[in-house]
């Protein structure tokens, strides 16, 4: 092989993508060949640099590709696949809206109607109950036992809390269906109900008790989801001295950078002096590359000061 | 054939007998397959979708777009071809149609001005390109720039190709496969890849 053929060979020679003979007359030819040597040194310092720029999503990116996906398919199917339970796709639909978020409870909203099973947040606005004597109603959840009493016939007394699984169907507008959102929005064991009950309180964020659960929501709640869904709620309350107020603390404390990018969002829709002072404060202490850049955008855009603090 | 080498034939049949086994569970209705299918090979697909398109978003919607595509088609998956393939198949597709788009738009989406310049805001994901060194920094930056041109450079196709067999480490033959074409059209494009791109780059390598 001469030079010319050897040249054009080398990509593909170093990708070991070349036939075995054609492979031996090159690497033949590089044993005796300076030039061709150096070509190839090319190859390998092109092939280094593109290595050194490779991309490696993070671990959050990839936990909120899940979540949406669990979401998506969870909001594509309708609620009839209930009633086709013969069918095994139904089945494995019912089963999979669970699968990622177990202790899923309701049926996905449709339009503006919300149907809810009451399960962990139930004993919250379900009295306990004494039993006396009846034999347990089927479906009931057995949370806790008050008290056991023998008595001198044989027969023993036992005092228990009851909760008892129920679905109720009702339009956002429903006071009790509302109220039950915002229970379930504080629900503390399962994310799934908080992010789908804060995305349709999101919504109605005009009630000030609404907007108050939105707050603290975006201020205490562990899951990153449930706080991108409440600061969707506040967007149009961004001029709110409280929510201002808020989303200032948040800002300053929040661990997760989506969350932070929205926040910044949402405060500069208002230009004032403790908005610079907040993103100032940011600057000084933020990791994230993305997140500086968009306080030092905001900053320019406001005519105050970016400086490193 | 040496002891390893057989272990090794061995793990990657029972690996394949799992898959098998893992895919028509799936198609039973299977839940928990189904996660175990998507948690299998859901890492190289966000890493696919992010290198090619180069926008945390893009990537997120391919992911979707890509498993939702599996969900509702893994019934008519009849073993013809490994799964590998015919997810790769579909993951290819929608992100060359994301390209196509792009070329089109005339897109730069991971690029914004700041006061010290084009910033690449995928910068952020990439782990080995960190440096705390100033010049290695700015060095780094000005290569960054340099290879997102290199890359923007490309037809769809050839930076399909590029990014299956330099990153994702996949043969031609097998990448002719998923996009439909011939081994030797791959190669082509694979080699036409890397001749613009040391076009480009080459007085910085």
């Amino acid at each position: 092989m001469n030079c010319d053929a050897v040249t054009k060979a080398l990509p593909l020679y170093y990708y070991g993508e070349l036939a075995a003979e054609v492979e031996e007359g090159v690497e033949d030819h590089l044993q005796s060949c300076a030039p061709c040597q150096a070509e190839m040194e090319r190859q390998r310092a092109l092939a280094r640099a593109l290595d050194s720029h490779v991309i490696a999503p993070d671990s959050a990116l990839l936990a909120e590709c899940r979540h949406d996906l669990a979401r998506a398919i969870y909001r594509e199917e309708a609620p009839a696949v209930r009633h086709r339970a013969s069918d095994p796709w139904g089945l494995f639909r019912e089963a999979f809206r669970s699968l990622w978020h177990p202790g899923i409870r309701f049926v996905q909203p449709a339009g503006a109607l919300a149907m809810l099973a009451l399960g962990f947040f139930a004993a919250r606005v379900v009295p306990a109950f004494r039993l006396n004597g009846e034999p347990i109603s089927e479906g009931s959840i057995v949370s806790s036992i008050r008290s056991v009493q023998p008595d001198n016939t044989g027969r023993v007394q036992i005092s228990l809390d009851e909760t008892r699984r129920r679905v109720v169907s009702g339009r956002l507008d429903d006071q009790n269906i509302r109220r039950l959102l915002l229970a379930a929005a504080r629900e503390q064991d399962n994310p799934g109900v908080r992010v789908e009950s804060v995305g349709l309180l999101k919504d109605q964020a005009t009630s000030a008790e609404t907007r108050g659960v939105l707050l603290e929501a975006v201020l205490h709640d562990p899951n990153p989801g449930v706080r991108l869904k409440a600061l969707e709620g506040l967007k149009s309350f961004s001029a709110d001295a409280e929510v201002r107020r808020t989303l200032a603390q948040v800002l300053l404390k929040d661990q997760n950078a989506g969350v932070r990018i929205q926040v910044i969002d949402l405060l500069i829709a208002r230009q004032d002096p403790d908005t610079i002072g907040v993103l100032q404060t940011l600057i000084g202490k933020e990791d994230n590359g993305y997140v500086r850049m968009r306080c030092q955008n905001a900053l320019r855009a406001m005519n105050a000061t970016v400086g490193t603090f | 054939m040496l002891p390893d080498a057989v272990g090794a034939v061995s793990a990657r049949a029972a690996a394949k007998l799992d898959e098998t086994a893992v895919i028509q569970a799936v198609q039973r209705g299977d839940p928990d397959a189904f996660e175990r299918l998507v948690r299998a090979y859901d890492q190289s697909v966000l890493r696919l979708a992010m290198n090619l398109l180069r926008s945390p978003e893009d990537a997120r919607d391919v992911y979707q777009e890509a498993f939702l595509r599996v969900y509702r088609n893994i019934h008519t998956f009849r073993f013809d071809c490994s799964f590998h393939t015919w997810l790769y198949r579909i993951v290819t597709n929608i992100c060359l149609d994301h390209l196509r788009k792009r070329k089109v738009r005339r897109e730069e989406a991971a690029i914004v001005d700041t006061a010290d310049g084009p910033v690449d805001r995928m910068d952020t994901f990439e782990q080995e390109g960190a440096h705390a060194d100033p010049e290695r920094r700015l060095w780094n930056s000005q290569l960054s720039s340099r290879i997102r041109a290199a890359l923007g450079d490309l037809t769809p196709r050839e930076r399909m190709v590029f990014e299956l067999r330099h990153y994702q480490g996949l043969r031609l033959r097998a990448i002719g496969d998923m996009l439909g074409t011939s081994e030797e059209a791959a190669k082509n494009c694979l080699f036409r890849a890397t001749q613009k791109m040391r076009a480009v780059l080459g007085d910085l390598i």
